[in-house]
C-alpha cells in the first residue's frame, strides 16, 4: 500500500497545464460573451431594462366642443370608462380573468385574444386600448379586482355625444375609431393610435385638426409585476414624467339649431329632401339639413352590421348629404340667372311679351310649357314659371351668355365649403353636348335656359347664389364655422365672411328678378302664392321648380310597388327673406316632392315665417313694421286669366 | 515556535485570499440583491452566518491530516450516500423536486455534500489503482459505479444541474489519471448521442422547456411568448447583465434586481445582479478570481504529494470550475438554465458548506506539500 509519491504525481503534471490552459480559455471565453453583452450590445440591453421599468400612462385629450352660433351645444363629451391593457404585465390567467370581470362572450374573448396577439412587440409595455365605454357592471367588477390585475387599468376617458342626435347629423358629423386602414394612411406622424378616435364626417372630420387636440402621458416606475413604485431613487429615469393632454379647441358653427328643428318640423310630411339656409350678407350658414338621417350617437359606439346595411341600402338614402353632396337639376329655380343673361343682351326688352300657347314648338320637337300662359313678359314669365318665354330667350341669348352667367353665381365650382365632399355641379357647354350627344342643338339651350338640360347644382350652390341675387351681387364663401375658442372659452380666431366674387348687376336689371320673384310669392298668379302662411309676417321672394328626374336615373332593384314614387319629379323652392331687405336664403328640396308651389315652398315660407317672425314681432314695438315690409316694386296687377297658382303637372 | 513558523510558511495565503474575496463580494452584493425582496432582507446576515461556519469547519478539514481521510474515504462515501438515501424518507419538496432535509430549523442538501464525498471516495480508488498507464474504458467500470450511485440518487430527485455536476466531476477526474485519449472521445460520443434518449425519457417538460427557450434565445428566435413564459429567467438575466454596462449602474441601483425583474436574485442569478450593478469591470474582476482559484487549485494539485491529494485537490478545483462555468454560462444565456450555484457567491447553507469544506481540502493539500 505504500506509494512513491513524487514520481508518480508528476506523471499528471503534463496534464494540469493543459487542464488550467483549458479552464483559462473557457473563462476567457465567458469574458468574451460578458463583453458582447454589457459592452457591444448594451444599448439595445439598456433600453429593453428602461421600458421593463417604465410604463406609459396614456392622458387622452378632451376633444373640443361644437357649438351652434346662439351657444347651444351641438357635440360634447360625456365622462365615460375605458380599459386600457398592458399586454406585457398580463399572464394568459389575467386575460381569463378580464374576459370574466367584462362578462364577455366567447366571440368577444376570441377577439380579445386576436387584439393582444396582434399587438407589435415595442408597444406591449404600452397601454393599449380594449374596450370602450364599459357599463356600471362592469366598471364595478373591475375596480373590486383592480389591485390583483395590474395590466390593467379602467381610466375615465370622456364620450362624445350629440343632443341633436340625427338633426344635423351631415353636417356635423361623428367619431369613431380609427381602423388599421386609417393608422396606416395617416402615418406614425399623426399622432393617433389604436383605440383612438376619429372624426368622420361634416365638421368632427374637416376640423380633426382643430377639435382633436393632443394627448398627454404620464411615465411611471413599476416593478416585475406592474406595481407603481413609488419612491424616486434615481435609476438614472426622473421618476414621474409628466406631459399634460392639451384640449381641442372649441368651435362655434354658424348653424342655428333651433331652425334646424323648425326645418325639421316643416319637412314632415316627406321622406326625403334637403334645405340649405345661409346669411346673405356674410355667407354664413344657418341651416344644413338632410332628410332622412340618422342618429349619430349610434354610429359613435359602432353600429351593429345590420343596422349599418339597413342604413345603406335605404332608397331615400340617409347617408348621402343632400346640401353639398349631391346635386340635382336646378329647374325653374335657374331661371333668374336666364334671365340675367338675357339682361344683359344689348337690345334685350324685357318688357316685350312672348304669347305661350302651353308649348313652343320648335321643328318636330314640341317642347312643353306648365300651361297656356297667354302675354308674358320676363317679369311674368317669372312669377308664373312660364318656360316658353325662357325658350324664346334661350334661341334668342345662346347657350354660352347663360352658362358665364351661372357660372359667375357661382354654379359648377365647388363652394369649397370644406366639409364632407363637395360636388361641384355641371354646366354643359356646346362642346360637351357635341361630344356626348353627337351635336349641339337649340333645344338644348332651351332646356338649360329652365335649368333642366344638363345643368347640375348642389343646394348650397343654389342657396349663395340667391343670396347674391338678395344682396345685389355679392357672392360668399359658405361658412360654417364663426369662431375657433380655447376649452376656456378664450376666442382663438374669429373666421370673417369672405367673399368670392362680387358681380356687377345693373340696378334696373336686379329689379326685374327681384319683381319676379317678389310676384312668384306675392301676388296671385305666383306659382308659390299658395304656399303662403296663414297670417304670416314675413314677406318672402323666391322662386319654385320642379325638376324631372332624368329617365333610368331611378333604382332598379326598388320594389315595382314603391318605384312610382321615385319617378316623381323633385320639388324646389329657392328664395330669401324678407323680401325688402333680406338676411336669409333658402334652398328647399324635396325630393320625388312633385310641385315645387305644393311641395317645396310650404316648407320653406314656413320655415322663414318660423325663423324670421319671431324676431320681426320681438322687434316689431311699432305696429308699422310688417306693413312697411312690402317690396320696393309694385307688381303690376296681373293681366293674364290662364295664369295658373301651380306649375305642378 | 517552530511549529508556528512552519505554518505561516505552509498556509496557503493566495487560496485564503481569494475564497475570502470572493465570499465577502458575495455578501455585499446579496445585500444589494435581496433588499427589494421584503422576506429575504437578512439573507446577507445569515450567508455571514453560514460563511463563518464554513471558515471553522473549513479549518478543521484543513487541519486533519488528509490521509486520515484516505484511510475512511469509503466511510464518508458510505456517510454521503446515506444521506442521499435519508432525502426520500424525509425529504421535503420544494417546487417539484425533493432535495432538502429539514435538521431543526436548517435544511441539509444532501446532493451538496455528497459531491465532496464522491471526489474523495474516487480519490481512494485512484490511490490504490496500480495503473499508472493510460487508462482505457475497462479500466472505468468500477469508478463508474462509484460515480453512478449518488449520481443515480441525485438524478432521481431530481436534480439535474448536480448530476451533470457529479459527471462532469469524475470526468475531469479521469482525464487527469491518463484516460486514453481515444476512451474519452468514445465517452463523448456515448454522452452525445444519449441526448436524444435523455431527451426523451428522463428529462422533465420543465426541463425540456428550458432547453427550448435557451435554444430559441441564442439563435434570436425568442418570440415575446417565450420571453414572457419559459425563457423569463434568461431574458431578465441578460437584460440586466447587458444594461450594466461597462462601469454597472452603482450598488443598489440595478433596476432589474430592484424592481424584482430577476428571479432566484440570490440564489442561482446573484452574477446578473452583480453584473447589472457592478457593470463589465466588476465582471471582470468576479470571473478573474476564479480564473485564478481554478489555476491554483491545479497548481496546488500538481504538488500534492500523493495520489490521493493531487485528486481530491482536481476534483475540488473540478467542482468549483464547473460549478461557475454552468453558472455563467447559464446566467449569460450560454447555457439552458439549470440550478446550478455560483461558488461562495451565491446565497445558500449547504451550498457555502460544501465548498468551504472542498477549501479546506484544497488548503490540507496544499499545507502538506511539504510533509510526510
Amino acid at each position: 500500500m505504500q506509494l512513491s509519491p513524487r514520481r508518480e504525481v508528476g506523471e499528471f503534471r503534463k496534464r494540469y497545464k493543459w487542464m488550467a490552459l483549458t479552464a483559462i480559455v473557457v473563462f476567457s471565453l465567458l469574458i468574451a460573451r460578458l463583453a458582447q453583452l454589457q459592452l457591444v450590445q448594451h444599448d439595445e440591453w439598456a433600453r429593453i431594462a428602461r421600458e421593463n421599468i417604465t410604463k406609459t400612462i396614456s392622458l387622452p385629450a378632451t376633444r373640443g366642443i361644437l357649438r351652434d352660433a346662439r351657444g347651444r351645444i351641438i357635440a360634447e363629451n360625456r365622462p365615460s370608462y375605458v380599459v386600457y391593457l398592458t399586454p406585457q404585465l398580463l399572464t394568459p390567467e389575467d386575460v381569463e380573468r378580464v374576459a370574466e370581470l367584462m362578462n364577455l362572450d366567447e366571440t368577444e374573448r376570441a377577439a380579445l385574444q386576436r387584439r393582444l396577439d396582434e399587438i407589435p412587440a415595442h408597444r406591449r409595455t404600452h397601454q393599449i386600448e380594449m374596450f370602450g365605454d364599459i357599463d356600471r357592471e362592469q366598471l364595478a367588477a373591475l375596480e373590486t379586482h383592480r389591485t390583483d390585475l395590474p395590466g390593467v387599468d379602467v381610466v375615465p376617458k370622456p364620450a362624445r355625444t350629440y343632443p341633436y342626435g340625427h338633426l344635423g347629423a351631415h353636417a356635423v358629423g361623428y367619431l369613431n375609431e380609427v381602423s388599421a386602414e386609417d393608422l396606416e394612411r395617416l402615418g406614425a406622424d399623426a399622432g393617433y393610435r389604436a383605440g383612438d378616435v376619429i372624426g368622420r364626417m361634416g365638421v368632427e372630420k374637416g376640423w380633426e385638426a382643430y377639435l382633436r387636440g393632443h394627448r398627454g402621458y404620464r411615465r411611471v416606475l413599476v416593478d416585475a409585476r406592474g406595481r407603481r413604485q413609488r419612491e424616486a431613487r434615481g435609476f438614472g429615469i426622473a421618476h414621474e414624467e409628466v406631459e399634460p393632454p392639451t384640449p381641442g379647441h372649441d368651435l362655434v358653427l354658424t348653424l342655428d339649431m333651433e331652425l334646424m328643428t323648425s326645418i325639421e318640423r316643416a319637412f314632415a310630411g316627406h321622406p326625403s329632401g334637403s334645405v340649405v339656409v345661409v346669411d346673405v350678407n356674410s355667407g354664413r350658414i344657418r341651416a344644413l339639413y338632410s332628410k332622412p338621417s340618422y342618429n349619430v350617437n349610434s354610429l359613435v359606439a359602432g353600429m351593429a352590421q345590420a343596422d349599418y346595411a339597413a342604413l345603406r341600402d335605404d332608397p331615400f338614402r340617409p347617408l348621402i348629404d343632400k346640401t353639398i353632396y349631391e346635386s340635382y337639376f336646378p329647374g325653374s329655380t335657374f331661371k333668374p340667372f336666364s334671365a340675367l343673361a338675357a339682361l344683359d343682351q344689348p337690345g334685350f326688352d324685357p318688357h316685350q311679351r312672348v304669347e305661350c300657347i302651353g308649348y313652343y314648338q320648335i321643328g318636330t320637337d314640341r317642347k312643353r310649357c306648365t300651361s297656356a300662359h297667354g302675354e308674358v313678359d320676363m317679369r311674368h314669365a317669372l312669377v308664373q314659371s312660364c318656360n316658353t318665354y325662357f325658350y324664346v330667350l334661350a334661341e334668342r341669348v345662346g347657350l354660352e351668355p347663360i352658362n358665364t352667367w351661372a357660372r359667375r353665381f357661382g354654379f359648377g365650382e365647388r363652394t369649397g365649403v370644406g366639409i364632407n365632399s363637395e360636388a361641384r355641379g355641371f354646366l354643359a357647354t356646346r362642346e360637351w353636348y357635341t361630344d356626348h350627344f353627337g351635336r349641339f342643338r337649340v333645344g338644348d339651350t332651351m332646356n338649360t335656359a329652365i335649368g333642366q338640360g344638363n345643368t347640375r347644382a348642389t343646394l348650397l350652390q343654389l342657396a349663395l347664389s340667391y343670396g347674391a341675387l338678395a344682396n345685389g351681387g355679392t357672392l360668399y364663401r359658405p361658412q360654417l364655422i364663426e369662431s375657433i375658442r380655447e376649452a376656456d372659452g378664450t376666442l382663438v380666431e374669429e373666421l370673417p365672411p369672405q367673399v368670392a366674387r362680387r358681380i356687377a348687376i345693373p340696378e334696373e336689371h336686379a329689379q326685374i328678378i327681384a319683381s319676379g320673384l317678389f310676384g312668384a310669392v306675392n301676388e296671385q298668379s305666383g306659382t308659390a302664392y299658395e304656399a303662403r302662411v296663414v297670417g304670416g309676417t314675413v314677406v318672402a321672394s323666391g322662386k319654385t321648380g320642379t325638376a324631372e328626374i332624368q329617365r333610368g336615373s331611378t333604382r332598379r332593384d326598388l320594389d315595382p310597388r314603391r318605384a312610382w314614387y321615385f319617378q316623381r319629379s323633385h320639388a324646389w323652392f329657392a328664395g330669401y327673406a324678407p323680401a325688402s331687405d333680406p338676411e336669409v336664403a333658402i334652398v328647399v328640396l324635396v325630393e320625388h316632392g312633385g310641385g315645387g308651389g305644393r311641395a317645396a315652398a310650404p316648407i320653406a315660407l314656413r320655415v322663414l315665417q318660423d325663423y324670421l317672425g319671431e324676431r320681426t314681432s320681438a322687434s316689431a314695438s311699432s305696429p308699422a313694421a310688417s306693413p312697411a315690409r312690402s317690396p320696393a316694386p309694385r307688381a303690376p296687377s296681373p293681366r293674364t286669366t290662364s295664369a295658373s297658382t301651380s306649375e305642378g303637372r | 515556535m517552530a511549529t508556528v513558523r512552519t505554518f505561516r510558511d505552509q498556509f496557503d495565503w493566495p487560496l485564503f485570499v481569494t475564497t475570502c474575496a470572493i465570499a465577502v463580494l458575495g455578501v455585499v452584493n446579496l445585500y444589494s440583491a435581496t433588499s427589494a425582496s421584503g422576506a429575504l432582507t437578512e439573507a446577507y446576515l445569515q450567508q455571514i452566518y453560514w460563511l463563518t461556519l464554513g471558515a471553522g469547519v473549513a479549518t478543521l478539514v484543513a487541519a486533519i491530516d488528509y490521509r486520515h481521510y484516505e484511510r475512511n474515504a469509503w466511510i464518508i462515501y458510505g456517510g454521503g450516500i446515506a444521506l442521499l438515501l435519508l432525502v426520500f424518507l424525509l425529504g421535503t419538496s420544494i417546487r417539484g423536486s425533493t432535495r432538502w432535509i429539514n435538521l431543526g430549523g436548517f435544511s441539509l442538501q444532501p446532493s451538496e455534500t455528497a459531491k465532496i464525498c464522491l471526489i474523495i471516495a474516487l480519490a481512494k480508488y485512484l490511490h490504490h489503482d496500480p495503473k499508472t498507464e493510460g487508462r482505457t474504458l475497462k479500466d472505468l467500470v468500477i469508478p463508474g459505479l462509484i460515480l453512478a450511485l449518488p449520481m443515480g440518487l441525485i438524478l432521481l430527485q431530481p436534480d439535474l444541474g448536480t448530476g451533470l455536476l457529479c459527471m462532469f466531476v469524475f470526468g475531469t477526474i479521469m482525464v487527469l489519471t491518463k484516460l486514453k485519449i481515444r476512451s474519452l472521445v468514445t465517452l463523448a460520443l456515448a454522452f452525445v448521442f444519449s441526448a436524444p434518449l435523455a431527451w426523451n425519457y428522463a428529462l422533465h417538460d420543465y426541463q425540456k422547456n428550458r432547453v427550448r427557450a435557451f435554444w430559441a434565445q441564442l439563435m434570436g428566435e425568442a418570440d415575446d411568448r417565450i420571453i414572457r413564459t419559459i425563457g423569463w429567467h434568461s431574458h431578465q438575466s441578460q437584460v440586466a447583465i447587458g444594461s450594466g454596462g461597462f462601469w454597472g449602474k452603482g450598488f443598489m441601483q440595478g433596476t432589474q434586481n430592484q424592481f424584482r425583474f430577476l428571479p432566484d436574485q440570490h440564489s442561482d442569478f446573484p452574477f446578473a445582479v452583480w453584473a447589472e450593478e457592478q457593470g463589465f469591470v466588476g465582471t471582470l474582476l468576479l470571473i478573474g478570481l476564479y480564473a485564478f482559484l481554478v489555476v491554483w487549485g491545479l497548481r496546488i494539485a500538481s504538488t500534492a504529494k500523493d495520489r490521493f491529494g493531487a485528486v481530491t485537490a482536481v476534483g475540488v478545483t473540478a467542482l468549483i470550475f464547473w460549478q461557475a462555468v454552468i453558472n455563467l454560462g447559464m446566467v449569460s444565456g450560454v447555457l439552458p438554465v439549470v440550478g446550478v450555484t455560483l461558488p461562495l457567491f451565491s446565497y445558500g447553507g449547504s451550498s457555502v458548506l460544501t465548498l468551504m469544506i472542498g477549501i479546506g481540502l484544497l488548503m490540507n493539500v496544499s499545507m502538506r506539500r511539504f510533509s510526510f
